[in-house]
């Protein structure tokens, strides 16, 4: 038989999926020119920053199948990072905005060992508890956080556009970094260990190694989402790592597409836009999102991407059965 | 020396001993058939000797080095790939993609690693299906896919837990002949199987356990022909009323 030489089925679906999200974020590049308000380009800004989290939580969740409910925290942890070595040491933000990727990323390492004989409900459980135990200490260490009054955390700009194109660019180093995991030996072996741990470890995949780096990297990318998210807010406080923030991120994924690259983009950026223009309703706005995933994770468990794709394909298959 | 010798290996689940003092020696480039009634302590056994169960006690040396307890990944690097009895895949991958894992995890480049694959995938007849996701397989298509996740590379020893059970006897037919072809090249394996044709057929020497010892050890025919086999298949009334009759 014959056969392309180094046939790639992964990379080929990997590859499909980087060419949507460089259109996505493509799109957003574009976006300034047509929106001058200074309120909805805030609202695009939050997006880019819940489109990272959604991101560092799907590498976690949607491609090694560890369910982390720490994202909102690992993002709390990081924006306090930044705001404790500013308001304490008066450390430059070209400090404090590393170290906001770099102590989660610690703190995750440890977790991801703790944690890694932990799956599912368990899994689940204790990651809820630290992001708890998380915020209430921080919550409550009055004299060294201030505690719910917050931090003030200095900006980067204050132009509002020119934040927007740093949160973009933050956003496309997010995207690169996932996909070169992904596009790695580790990225697949991830996936092994989400489908079948047991045989994934039978095949010579060292599991505790992937599964550590995929802790790493998520909370690394949450830290520094959540980082860069308190110097556009001038403000951080333990509200950053509520776990309702959790449950957005989680929505986002679910509505997206949960292991794929390009579902979290989208579903971040039309959860959250949508979100904004449902807030005159009230809380009404997380009752449709909760009923949407539900909706999602019961019909439809590859999101949003997965039905485009599945109607991308039936028009193909449509078109090459009529030509 | 051989590959493979297991000596005293002991298993206990609570009051239950699954493996009682079990040994065996497998030499390079053997075909064992490992056989014995359901619950005899066949894959408790293979459950120790690729590292998914530690034993209370015994010993298992691996090329004359000691490798009890090490961990899976550990035993697979070393050589020893398992076929699971149920079967296990990467289920939202394709059924290239998983060859592809188990080559990479071996150590193979992706070059090494693809072409590989394309052969085991054509060897077995799956190429037809390598682009789709191996959840979308049906049973006995997994089943081939497992197996010949265990050769992408090839191992010092193969331990096989019933790879023809609940398959299509083409599929069957595909897999006795990798394993013949196989073990002609010098490949060491060890096959659990109900199937008796099969194994009278692929494997020169048997071992037989019952109630986690092992009953006898010796060729195929010798022990299949061996009274306390015989009882332990078919129990000690039946097989009194078989020698009567």
């Amino acid at each position: 038989m014959d056969y392309p030489r180094h046939p790639n089925f992964l990379r080929d679906k990997l590859a499909e999926e980087v060419r949507l999200s460089i259109a996505v974020l493509a799109v957003l590049a574009l976006l300034p020119l047509g929106i001058s308000s200074p309120y909805w380009l805030g609202v695009l800004i939050v997006s880019m920053y819940f489109a990272m989290l959604s991101c560092g939580w799907n590498l976690l969740a949607g491609y090694a199948g560890q369910f982390s409910l720490a994202p909102a925290a690992f993002a709390m942890l990081g924006g306090y990072t930044t705001g404790l070595l500013a308001y304490h040491l008066d450390a430059p933000l070209w400090i404090g905005l590393p170290l906001a990727a770099v102590v989660p990323g610690a703190i995750g390492l440890v977790l991801g060992r703790i944690v890694l004989r932990l799956s599912g409900p368990y899994l689940a459980l204790t990651t809820l508890s630290f992001a708890e135990i998380a915020r209430l200490v921080i919550y409550n260490s009055i004299d060294f956080t201030r505690g719910d009054q917050g931090l003030n955390v200095p900006g980067i700009v204050d132009d509002r556009t020119l934040y927007y194109y740093l949160f973009l660019a933050a956003l496309c180093a997010t995207v690169l970094i996932v996909y070169g995991v992904l596009r790695s030996p580790t990225g697949r072996f991830l996936q092994a260990i989400r489908d079948d741990e047991i045989g994934a470890a039978s095949r010579g995949v060292d599991v505790v190694r992937c599964k550590t780096v995929a802790f790493l990297v998520s909370c690394a990318i949450c830290g520094f989402a959540g980082g860069l998210y308190s110097t556009f807010a001038r403000l951080v406080s333990p509200e950053l790592g509520i776990i309702a923030q959790t449950g957005l991120v989680i929505a986002m994924v679910v509505i997206g597409g949960m292991g794929t690259l390009v579902g979290p983009l989208v579903g971040a950026m039309l959860v959250y836009v949508a979100s904004e223009m449902l807030r005159d309703v009230g809380n009404i706005q997380m009752i449709v999102f909760a009923l949407l995933v539900i909706v999602f994770a019961r019909f439809f468990r590859a999101g949003l991407w997965g039905l485009a794709r599945g109607l991308l394909a039936r028009r193909r298959a449509a078109a090459s059965g009529g030509a | 020396m051989a590959l493979l010798r297991i000596t005293g290996i002991q298993k206990r689940f609570g009051g239950l001993r699954a493996v009682d003092d079990a040994g065996m020696d497998v030499e390079e480039g053997e075909l064992l058939g490992l056989i014995g009634p359901n619950g005899s302590g066949k894959t408790t056994l293979l459950n120790v000797l690729s590292g998914h169960l530690r034993p209370d006690a015994g010993q298992v040396l691996l090329d004359g080095r000691a490798v009890t307890g090490l961990n899976p990944t550990r035993l697979a690097r070393l050589g020893i790939q398992r076929m699971f009895q149920m079967t296990r895949v990467f289920s939202r991958v394709s059924a290239l993609d998983n060859l592809l894992v188990c080559g990479l995890a071996m150590g193979l480049d992706e070059a090494r690693a693809s072409e590989r694959a394309l052969q085991l995938l054509d060897e077995l007849r799956l190429a037809a299906s390598m682009h789709l996701d191996a959840g979308q397989l049906s049973g006995g298509q997994k089943k081939l896919l497992e197996f010949g996740a265990c050769f992408m590379s090839p191992p010092r020893i193969a331990l096989l837990d019933e790879p023809f059970a609940a398959v299509h006897p083409v599929m069957k037919e595909i897999m006795s002949a990798f394993i013949q072809r196989r073990n002609g090249e010098g490949q060491t394996f060890i096959l659990v199987s109900h199937d008796m044709p099969v194994v009278v057929d692929l494997c020169p020497r048997a071992v037989c356990m019952n109630a986690g010892k092992v009953l006898a050890d010796g060729p195929t025919q010798a022990v299949l022909n061996t009274p306390a086999v015989i009882e332990a298949y078919l129990g000690e009334d039946d097989s009194a009323e078989a020698g009567h009759g």
